[in-house]
């Protein structure tokens, strides 16, 4: 068995279905010329295609922010630069994001990578485990200290901090309302921050713009701090009952559990 | 394990399949059309939650279900993943597949020697030599041990060979499933789409002799589509319905096999459920044909 030379053979074609430009004359392959040119084109174009359809279900706000055309730029930008690693591309993407922002060319949408990290928390809450609610651990709450508790946030919620208004781009760009973007364009202009609770209601995932009471509390709680702590964070304006009211009919505690003796 | 390429259809078993897609999704839920089973892509319920399983599992009460993936990349001289492997797992233990298959196709490798393994995610085509057999082999037992169970393995329509190939194809499924005790999962589409690429002669003609070479016994399942044609070259776009020349092959592996599972994939520019049903309802005639030992027209 020659597996060296297996080996080598898929990493040339692996290299050249990445190359910024297609080139089949150095495949070993039976095929030649343009024959071979065209077959390599056509894996070429099914990444592409992947790119585009992944990253779109992914990030459908910074989509329709730069437009359909420059978005499949992007995309296969981004898969040469950040190939997968993995076979679902529903995972690939996390660092989409953080290269937007980096992205020499983009710098003139300087909260687009704060939407799409937002776009990207959407979508990973709609793949998020379907998390149980331990109603019966809501009992530690009266026998227990909020300094040895924790509380469990359900695996589909997160919260995404952003000094642009993210939260306003997000549903701007759901209603296409003209008001909407007006009202986004002052509030750019004005540098308003905002931090969005994204949690799913039924399968859908649905973003919530926040006080900075309640990301501060939020913040704590998925940073597993101690429920005492989280407490602590939030402040006194901070009205626990009403919140874990909201939070157990909204589906976003998991439960409550007692972090050690 | 059981033989993977010995489950010849009976009784309501004589029904072809559809690859479920998510444009069909409420529609085959609500309105449960009679078909064989269903058949998903694996991948696309690697999730840990969320619409898509819930969907899966409703269906599940419904049809028998048969996990097709297209990310194992079994031909990979990198190996196969260990994280896909781990999902795979965890998806046959929930939904407890009729069927578990992938394909003779690599997907993982380095970019440059001793960088990181990527993923094409696309069915990368394999050289047919003693040494990518011996990778395919063992890449197959291993999922196969892995998931306590034998898979299919499909046949690959492949837009470049390669200049060292020493086997031919049916000879390399006949090696694979008789050193890896897994069954193949015989795409006629693809037989087809790699012989017009090829530009033979008489491709049904072609296309006739790889199935007559393939041992009897090894199917497990059949699938059919449709490809186009562009510039150079033919594409298996599962976009279309079935060819004129697809079906008559299909009527042929069928009378060289007999009635076997069947599947009618459509994955691009997926058109209306009936469409698709038709394309099934048409696979089923024959199934039940050949099922009654009438003779399918050559």
């Amino acid at each position: 068995m020659n597996t060296p030379v297996e080996a080598e053979r898929q990493r040339r074609l692996m290299a050249q279905l990445l190359a910024s430009r297609a080139d089949a004359s150095a495949l070993p392959t039976r095929e030649s010329g343009a024959r071979a040119l065209r077959g390599l084109q056509a894996y070429r174009a099914n990444a592409d295609t992947s790119a585009a359809r992944a990253l779109g279900t992914a990030f459908p706000t910074v989509q329709t922010l730069v437009g359909a055309e420059d978005f499949e730029h992007l995309a296969r930008e981004f898969w040469r630069a950040a190939p997968p690693q993995r076979g679902d591309l529903g995972e690939w993407g996390a660092g989409f994001a953080a290269w937007l922002s980096e992205h020499p060319q983009l710098t003139d949408w300087p909260y687009l990578g704060d939407c799409a990290r937002l776009d990207w928390a959407l979508h990973q809450c709609e793949r998020a485990a379907d998390d149980a609610f331990d109603a019966a651990s809501i009992a530690r709450l009266g026998d227990t200290e909020p300094e040895l508790l924790q509380l469990d946030l359900v695996a589909s919620l997160a919260l995404v901090e952003s000094r642009w208004p993210i939260g306003m781009i997000l549903d701007a760009h759901r209603r296409d309302d003209a008001a909407a973007f007006a009202a986004v364009r002052e509030a750019i202009a004005h540098s308003t921050a905002e931090s969005v609770l994204v949690a799913r209601r039924g399968w859908r995932a649905e973003a919530k713009v926040v006080d900075a009471v309640t990301t501060a509390w939020t913040r704590s709680l998925l940073a597993g701090e101690p429920l005492a702590a989280a407490l602590a964070a939030a402040g006194d304006a901070f009205d626990f009952t009403v919140w874990l009211t909201q939070a157990i009919q909204s589906g976003w505690v998991k439960g409550i559990r007692v972090t050690r003796d | 394990m059981h033989q993977p390429g010995q489950a010849a259809c009976t009784g309501d078993a004589l029904r072809a399949g559809i690859g479920l897609r998510q444009p069909h999704y409420a529609e085959v839920i609500e309105s449960k059309p009679p078909l064989g089973f269903i058949e998903v892509h694996s991948e696309n319920f690697f999730a840990d939650g969320g619409a898509a399983l819930a969907v899966l599992h409703q269906a599940r009460e419904r049809y028998d279900v048969s996990l097709h993936g297209v990310g194992l990349g079994l031909g990979s001289a990198a190996g196969v993943d260990a994280w896909h492997l781990e999902r795979l797992e965890r998806l046959v233990q929930r939904i407890d597949p009729l069927r578990v298959s992938d394909h003779a196709s690599f997907a993982r490798a380095p970019q440059s020697p001793g960088s990181a393994v990527l993923h094409a995610n696309d069915l990368l085509p394999l050289a047919f030599t003693p040494a990518a057999l011996a990778i395919l082999c063992a890449n197959v037992t291993q999922v196969q041990e892995r998931l306590k169970r034998p898979i299919l393995v499909e046949n690959l329509s492949a837009y470049l060979s390669f200049a060292d190939d020493s086997i031919a194809e049916p000879a390399l499924f006949a090696a694979l499933c008789e050193r890896s005790g897994c069954g193949m999962l015989l795409d006629v589409n693809n037989i087809m789409v790699n012989a017009l690429n090829e530009g033979v002669d008489d491709p049904l003609a072609h296309c006739k002799r790889y199935i007559d070479a393939l041992p009897p016994g090894i199917v497990g399942e059949i699938h059919l589509a449709g490809y186009c044609e562009t510039d150079q070259i033919v594409i298996d776009d599962h976009g279309s319905r079935v060819r004129a020349d697809v079906w008559a092959l299909y009527e042929h592996a069928l009378r060289r096999f007999g009635a076997l599972p069947t599947l009618v994939e459509w994955d691009t520019d997926v058109p209306p459920l009936a469409v698709l049903t038709g394309e099934a309802d048409h696979a089923s005639m024959l199934l039940q044909r050949v099922a009654a030992g009438d003779t399918v027209a050559a």
